[in-house]
């Protein structure tokens, strides 16, 4: 194994091949504060990618209800368990890796779901975290919380996918950091599905191989924010190009999220894959499940989060979600304006930080009329 | 003294039923006509040879656990082809893929170019590439006959709708065989590892372990049949390189069980073994 640096962990780690990242690394944020669980993502992506034979159980991208939901079962606590101590010291993991703690003879901790585990994509729908008792309901703040956590593919950094195959069949595009299954190499073996610790590769039986989210390349390519994300009814992400660390630019709408205001966190960074899908964490969840998911930062980003509507170019950045279909480069917030522009500095998108509002009286005095609201 | 003679006799035709004594190499028996399945009579006055099967502990991901403990080997060849069966202990047929679903499968081995120097046993070496001929079970079962729906695979499967099924698409045309082939990236690529296919056999080649591709076609063929507890296959291909009458060149085999999760590096094999081609007198 090659020893290499995983920021989130802020520390080196071991992982199967040398430190090799991309030109420039797709990424994205999804603000978990704004999802209402529609769905429309998960069907513009099954639409477009996942109608085929064989491709009927595959969600390669899904919305959960946390604490309770997972898709597959229990993806993630099956995996909790079976890394043991997971503790950081500030801002510095002191556990180990699925990388670190492969056990003999294999190349990461993982495990297999099996069929009936993809049998309940919705499993725990709407379900509070605690019995909601009699009257509860009635009394502010309500004490019970659920949330919604939509998944794609995290187009990791460190890939344990890409790490898995035995045969080099997945790779990471070094122009865009996407990382593929060569659909013409994979052989089915399905040791990806076995490594993936978001479990985001699925077999398919029909063509005896293993798929995933390809980050809806070809849109990319032209500039264009994937299915997930121009579907997206909660405007609730934001797709662009993501620095190192040392490299962050205050006028990159990512770069300033997850480097700079540290609002947008990445989902089980103690996995050690540096995940590339940053979630700025709910606000209303308990902070230790918070950290648990999103590492230890979470607690300043969701006082950060909260702050927001003091925050004119946080809020400006947070108004460009949802506001385009073309990838932002760069943002810059004027006075009440926000515009984001692409990689050629050319402005694709402009919008104010608050909509004008006009409130209409309740009765026209011209005509004596009392305004209803309904058409 | 009839007695003895009648024991003598019995001894004699129950060896003669167990066909010749086990080799301690894999005698490939001339033959003008090769068997095409594994249970006809030609096989039983072939020489067998019991390999012992060793797990796949040389690269990750590696097979720690024994499984199937030795594989039986019998082979038959003339001047164009060599025909090899197989038959292993396996109590559970697993033919039919799926997520966390590994199916049976076997593999022979050969250098792909005869010589002193063999290759690595384990997949070959750059510079030193071995011919692999892999037989496997769901690939009977679709040459035997199962379709290509997810109904055949999940009889109470529940399907809305396949956009290659919509009415506006003529059922075998162009149109509607592009619109399948959208949905089904690896067949777009010629990669068939699912789905229709005329063999349940594949020639590849290799140049090291985790480089296994397909490679120069050597017609391969083969049949396997499961009963109870152990499955038995013919696999048929081109004579290998520097097996002429009376030569030797060396082969190796593998062994997956589905049912114990075995898939690609995490598999039962063999290291070299002999294999000599021999007259049938």
């Amino acid at each position: 194994m090659a020893r290499v640096y995983n920021w989130q962990l802020g520390r080196e780690m071991s992982y199967w091949y040398p430190e090799a990242r991309p030109q420039r690394q797709f990424a994205a944020v999804f603000d978990t504060n704004k999802c209402i669980a529609c769905q429309t993502c998960t069907l513009a992506c099954k639409t477009t990618w996942t109608s085929g034979k064989g491709q009927e159980y595959m969600l390669w991208n899904n919305v959960e209800t946390k604490p309770y939901g997972s898709y597959p079962l229990a993806y993630d606590l099956k995996l909790l368990e079976m890394l043991n101590g997971q503790a950081w010291s500030g801002g510095r993991y002191d556990g180990e890796t699925i990388f670190e703690s492969a056990p003999a003879g294999e190349r990461v901790l993982g495990w297999r779901p099996e069929e009936q585990d993809y049998a309940y994509p919705n499993v725990g729908e709407d379900d509070c975290a605690n019995q909601v008792d009699s009257g509860a309901f009635l009394t502010l703040p309500h004490m019970n919380w659920f949330f919604y956590l939509a998944r794609i593919c995290n187009h990791c950094t460190y890939p344990a996918c890409l790490a898995s195959c035995p045969r080099g069949s997945i790779y990471k595009r070094p122009e865009d950091g996407i990382v593929l299954v060569d659909q013409g190499r994979c052989r089915g073996y399905q040791e990806c599905v076995r490594g993936c610790p978001y479990k985001k590769v699925f077999f398919n039986p029909m063509t005896g191989t293993s798929e995933k989210c390809i980050a809806c390349f070809p849109k990319i390519e032209h500039g264009v924010q994937p299915q997930c994300f121009v579907n997206c009814i909660g405007k609730i992400r934001l797709a662009g190009w993501l620095s190192r660390p040392d490299e962050a630019r205050a006028d990159n709408p990512l770069d300033y999220l997850v480097h700079i205001r540290k609002i947008a966190l990445p989902l089980f960074p103690q996995f050690g894959l540096e995940p590339n899908v940053y979630y700025i964490p709910p606000i209303h969840t308990p902070v230790a499940f918070n950290r648990q998911l999103f590492g230890p930062h979470a607690g300043e980003a969701m006082k950060a989060y909260r702050n927001a509507a003091n925050d004119a170019d946080l809020a400006g950045l947070l108004c460009l979600f949802g506001s385009t279909e073309m990838m932002i480069s760069r943002f810059r917030r004027t006075g009440g304006m926000v515009t984001g522009s692409d990689g050629k500095g050319v402005e694709v998108v402009r919008v104010p930080l608050r909509e004008p509002v006009h409130v209409r009286p309740a009765v026209d005095a011209k005509n004596q009329l009392v305004r209803i609201n309904c058409p | 003294m009839r007695y003895a003679m009648i024991v003598f006799l019995v001894v004699l035709a129950t060896a003669c039923k167990r066909g010749p004594k086990p080799a301690n190499e894999v005698i490939a028996v001339e033959r003008q006509q090769l068997p095409a399945s594994p249970a006809e009579a030609a096989w039983d006055q072939t020489p067998e040879h019991r390999a012992a099967l060793l797990p796949q502990d040389q690269v990750e991901p590696r097979l720690l656990t024994p499984t199937t403990g030795e594989v039986k080997v019998r082979a038959l060849a003339n001047g164009a082809e060599i025909a090899i069966r197989l038959e292993w202990n396996d109590d559970s047929k697993s033919d039919t893929p799926g997520p966390a679903r590994m199916v049976d499968a076997c593999a022979i081995q050969v250098p792909a170019t005869a010589g002193k120097d063999l290759p690595e046993p384990q997949m070959g070496q750059e510079g030193r590439p071995v011919q692999v001929t892999y037989w496997r079970a769901d690939w009977q079962a679709v040459v035997d006959g199962r379709g290509d729906t997810i109904r055949d695979l999940y009889p109470n499967a529940s399907i809305d709708h396949y956009p290659h099924e919509a009415k506006s698409l003529a059922p075998g045309s162009d149109a509607q065989k592009e619109m399948a082939l959208r949905y089904s990236p690896a067949r777009a690529l010629g990669n068939i590892r699912g789905g229709p296919r005329t063999v349940p056999v594949e020639d590849l080649i290799a140049a090291g372990p985790g480089t296994l591709s397909p490679g120069p076609s050597l017609g391969a063929n083969g049949k396997g049949t499961h009963q109870k507890d152990h499955w038995s296959v013919v696999i048929r291909r081109k004579l290998p390189d520097g097996l002429s009458l009376n030569q030797r060149t060396h082969i190796a085999f593998a062994v997956w069980q589905g049912s114990r999760g075995e898939t690609g590096a995490r598999k039962m094999r063999t290291g070299w073994i002999p294999l000599v081609r021999r007259s049938g007198s």
